[in-house]
């Protein structure tokens, strides 16, 4: 398996900070770094040729993937758990459009579904158990499948 | 068409393979008894307090549908300063009891005290959105069964005094009724607390749930805290003076267009009184850490499934269906199918759960006033491998012409000890 450059940088991150890095949505995956501290996480890398995918698991069951292309760019996340993770950090700047359109959809406390051309967050779940996943569709690399985002 | 549907749908399937087969020399078989006649509890002390699914509390803007509501009496403890909180929402997928502040009125709550003194807050987490706010205690009185739960923990979403959502409170603020669909909801789920020991543990809490707050007016003013399950947001059935062992969410059918409103039970304990026994109902016990049971659809097996009020929809994965254009969380079939999954408990017990689905654009539109209807489902979107989240959701539809139980995780029932669902 041939490592991409993005993915050593990112192993040589986790390995020197203390507290893990978290990448928003959009956002650079190797100079975007906070939210560790309170996440308590471990991170675990998994390479392939045209993306890897960084997992960040806290001590209370969050479990957070990000989806970084050979760009070094986060263009999906995933996330599961007791609760849904910090979405203001893991959507980064693309929350505030998440919140607009979140206000705009039907009220449905158990699913949620926002299909944008810039941005898709799909959400699911109750009380102590949450689903989600969000990408950007422009910044997908070519030939992946959303199937994967999971 | 639609009656020829229904009709083939409740023959029995071997009554329908005899159909098939008929010219051979055995006679068809005789047909099985009819199924027992729902039976709806009247409304009245012990027990049954009076359910409505209709268009929601006056503050509502903006339609919903298959939401079923009661009203709960909410009193500063140990005083008769109460105010009946109409349009609270029925939930058997959470627990403990929540209201909007601006559904309060004059009554004025304490703030539950975490132990050291600083005031307890909480973030309750949807899908769609969070809501904020203290949590508070109150005597919460059921006004027509008379079932009464003293000092009991409350959270009060959107209160005044708590005015600063934490950052960690993430997404869409349902902090007043316009988004939150309800003055209220009373989560009358499997579960006796709504985070349980996950939010005591005082090194591993999670962040977003439980906060104590010594300054709750200025930002950042509330941190994230561990809160001893004694202290937390709770089911309040489990503390009634008897009939608390779970719940029995009673509908009526609904026609395939949908009705403007519908009344039903809630009824309080299982096998406790004449009127809650489950009879010829099947307990399908649920796994104890996310009270789930099993579900087959189309050879397809969910690990994750439930039976909830508080779902608006059946909620499943489908792609033989495609989304609505204007309904974009449901899905629009060319036109009503009948579908069957067969759920299974944790004993392996079994149980046939049919459902219809409708294209919810056309039986919406067509009629504009419905606040039931039971054909809507729609699509569970994300499914990750490992995660918990539920993969297969009977909502509100499903409960139109069921008596549905649910009883509560420990508690003992003549049906074995909860979390189950029954019907």
């Amino acid at each position: 398996m041939k490592l991409t450059p993005s993915v050593v940088v990112a192993a040589v991150l986790s390995a020197t900070l203390a507290a893990p890095a978290l990448a928003a949505l959009g956002g650079d995956a190797a100079s975007v770094q906070a939210d560790g501290v309170h996440m308590k996480a471990a991170v675990r890398v998994t390479p392939s040729s045209t993306f890897s995918v960084h997992q960040i698991s806290s001590a209370a069951g969050i479990v957070v993937r990000e989806f970084v292309g050979t760009d070094g760019k986060v263009f999906a996340v995933s996330w599961s758990g007791p609760l849904n993770p910090d979405l203001r950090q893991v959507l980064g700047g693309y929350y505030g459009q998440f919140l607009q359109a979140a206000a705009a959809a039907p009220r449905n406390h158990r699913q949620l579904a926002i299909n944008q051309p810039e941005l898709v967050v799909q959400n699911s779940g109750r009380m102590r158990a949450f689903t989600g996943r969000a990408w950007v569709p422009g910044m997908l690399p070519q030939n992946f499948s959303v199937a994967d985002i999971k | 068409m639609r009656k020829l549907l229904i009709l083939a749908l409740t023959a029995p399937l071997t009554l329908l393979a005899a159909c098939g087969g008929s010219s051979g020399s055995s006679p068809p078989p005789p047909p099985p008894p009819p199924p027992p006649a729902q039976v709806i509890a009247n409304p009245g002390p012990p027990n049954v307090e009076p359910i409505t699914v209709d268009a929601g509390p006056a503050a509502l803007t903006g339609r919903v549908v298959n939401i079923a509501y009661v009203t709960v009496r909410i009193c500063r403890v140990s005083t008769t300063q109460c105010q009946d909180v109409d349009h609270v929402q029925v939930d058997t997928g959470s627990s403990g009891l929540r209201i909007l502040a601006s559904a309060l009125g004059s009554v004025v709550l304490d703030v539950e005290a975490a132990p050291g003194g600083l005031p307890v807050a909480e973030c309750m987490q949807f899908a769609d959105g969070s809501s904020f706010g203290p949590v508070a205690l109150a005597d919460v009185v059921m006004p027509t069964s008379g079932q009464v739960v003293s000092g009991m923990a409350v959270h009060v979403i959107g209160a005044t005094t708590f005015p600063q959502v934490p950052a960690d409170c993430p997404g869409q603020p349902e902090n007043d009724v316009a988004s939150f669909g309800a003055n209220g909801i009373l989560g009358v789920g499997p579960f006796i607390q709504d985070c349980g020991p996950a939010c005591a543990d005082a090194i591993n809490f999670p962040s977003g749930w439980y906060y104590t707050c010594p300054s709750p007016t200025t930002a950042g003013g509330c941190a994230a805290a561990a809160i001893d399950t004694t202290q937390q947001v709770s089911n309040p059935v489990v503390f009634f003076n008897g009939d608390n062992n779970g719940v029995i969410v009673e509908l009526p059918a609904v026609a395939d267009s949908g009705a403007t409103t519908v009344g039903g039970s809630l009824v309080f304990g299982i096998g406790t009184e004449t009127n809650n026994g489950l009879d010829a109902a099947t307990v399908l016990l649920a796994d104890t850490g996310y009270a789930y049971i099993q579900a087959t659809y189309k050879g397809t097996t969910f690990m994750n499934a439930a039976i909830d009020s508080g779902s608006s929809a059946n909620f499943f994965s489908d792609s033989s269906f495609s989304t609505c254009t204007v309904n974009t969380a449901l899905y629009c079939p060319g036109s009503t199918v009948d579908l069957t999954a067969t759920l299974q408990g944790v004993d392996m017990t079994m149980l046939v759960a049919d459902f219809t689905l409708a294209n919810a654009d056309s039986v919406l539109g067509a009629n504009s006033s419905a606040t039931a209807m039971p054909g809507l489902g729609g699509p569970i979107l994300v499914q990750s491998p490992g995660a918990h989240s539920i993969q297969f959701d009977l909502g509100m539809p499903f409960h139109f012409g069921r008596n549905v139980f649910t009883a509560i995780e420990g508690q003992a029932t003549p049906g074995g000890t909860g979390p189950y669902y029954a019907y």
